[in-house]
């Protein structure tokens, strides 16, 4: 789901980057002192989520595991993700460093959308929580497709076809990372529910 | 009670550290990713094109693109299902292989015009043998005068050219190295590191215990 250098435009690259800095500001203003390990680990579980390669599907993919950092983190999951993919392009060259932005919107993004839609539905009985969970994992990597779609839109790709190509080429991981969301969340609720928003 | 509490608490913590190393710990058995990679050498006057996922899987039917020094496009072609593209030498040029993998997955490489030296000298005993010397010298595209036979002057029967010995030589070397460039080709870059992980990681922690020194120094005031 990273984007290569020298794929995308300027124009895409740089509102890209002036969207990831806001949402990331955001992010920063709302860490504090209590929820920093939090993030550490939540940048951690992400750095190395893509290294589990999903040996299903047409083209290459791997865990994201933007549902869960959005979940636990919300918009702190900018930054997290931020440095996350910033290691990642540096360590693994996946991605890149001029294409940083649009991948952290491409991740992050879902994220926060799915914290939003997901989160208030933790507090419900166990049925919901682990519905809330895999809905969480799966739309967060669905909607993080739609995005590579709406990026390589403005080159010479069809928005349709690529959004497509890239959403059925990870649907598997879509279907790992919700039961993995759902069990992470039945978990956490069962030892430290305060982790839980 | 405090100290159930707090046994209580250690032992959730506990299960809750052990929950996130197992988490950590779960890719490092297989160091698998999928940033595209490109590697493309010269045999003869061919060029062969491999590529592949960081995973090890091979990019099928993808693009390939050659482009020369300019940026202008030279050929264009699609990877066999082996990843591989193999083309003949359109333009003695430093050429840059651009491997579209879809999704937004972009390999390159580029062949120095040095590597293209066996090409030029091949082409050249072919113009030899089609023209008199006369019309080389004024064919400017291929005309270098260092592999030439001397002064340019046609050759006699029974002798070996330069030229032929060039070339054949190059022959031999190309079928000798063939597999060490499929060596080269399978070790290069397979994939991250235990050691890229791991630092990974510790930058990571390392971050958040700088804004953790930062975030107390500002609560403290």
């Amino acid at each position: 789901m990273h984007i290569s250098e020298g794929v995308l435009s300027a124009p895409v690259l740089v509102s890209g980057g002036a969207l990831a800095a806001a949402g990331t500001a955001v992010g920063l203003k709302k860490i504090d002192y209590d929820h920093l390990a939090r993030v550490g680990i939540l940048s951690a579980t992400f750095f190395v989520a893509s290294l589990v390669h999903v040996p299903i599907g047409p083209s290459s993919v791997h865990l994201i595991m933007n549902g869960i950092v959005g979940l636990l983190l919300g918009w702190a999951a900018f930054p997290a993700i931020l440095v996350a993919l910033l290691l990642q392009a540096v360590f693994f060259q996946f991605g890149g460093i001029t294409t940083l932005g649009v991948n952290t919107i491409i991740m992050a993004l879902p994220a926060v959308i799915c914290y939003y839609l997901f989160a208030p539905l933790l507090h419900k009985d166990r049925k919901y929580l682990l519905l809330a969970g895999f809905g969480c994992g799966f739309c967060a990597v669905l909607l993080g497709g739609v995005i590579v779609g709406l990026a390589l839109m403005f080159t010479e790709e069809n928005f349709l076809k690529v959004a497509m190509l890239v959403v059925t080429a990870h649907i598997p991981v879509m279907i790992i990372e919700g039961i993995v969301t759902a069990f992470c969340v039945a978990f956490l609720k069962k030892v430290q529910p305060a982790m839980l928003p | 009670m405090f100290y159930i509490t707090v046994k209580k608490w250690s032992l959730k913590m506990g299960r809750l550290s052990l929950f996130v190393i197992v988490l950590l710990l779960l890719p490092l058995g297989q160091a698998l990713a999928h940033n595209v990679t490109v590697f493309a050498w010269v045999e003869g006057d061919t060029v062969h094109v491999e590529s592949k996922f960081s995973g090890g899987r091979r990019p099928v039917a993808a693009p390939v693109e050659i482009y020369d020094t300019r940026g202008d496009l030279l050929l264009k072609g699609v990877t066999d299902e082996k990843g591989e593209f193999s083309f003949k030498v359109p333009k003695k040029t430093g050429m840059k292989v651009v491997l579209l993998a879809g999704m937004g997955h972009k390999g390159e490489w580029t062949i120095p015009l040095s590597d293209l030296e066996a090409v030029g000298t091949e082409t050249t005993a072919q113009a030899e043998e089609a023209y008199t010397p006369s019309s080389i010298s004024t064919d400017s595209h291929q005309a270098d005068a260092a592999l030439l036979p001397e002064g340019g002057n046609p050759v006699p029967a029974g002798y070996v050219t330069a030229a032929e010995i060039r070339k054949a030589v190059e022959a031999a070397l190309d079928t000798k190295l063939k597999p060490v460039m499929k060596l080269l080709v399978e070790t290069r870059r397979s994939g991250p590191s235990v050691t890229d992980i791991l630092g990974g990681l510790g930058y990571i922690f390392g971050l958040i215990g700088v804004a953790a020194y930062f975030s107390a120094k500002r609560r403290k005031s």
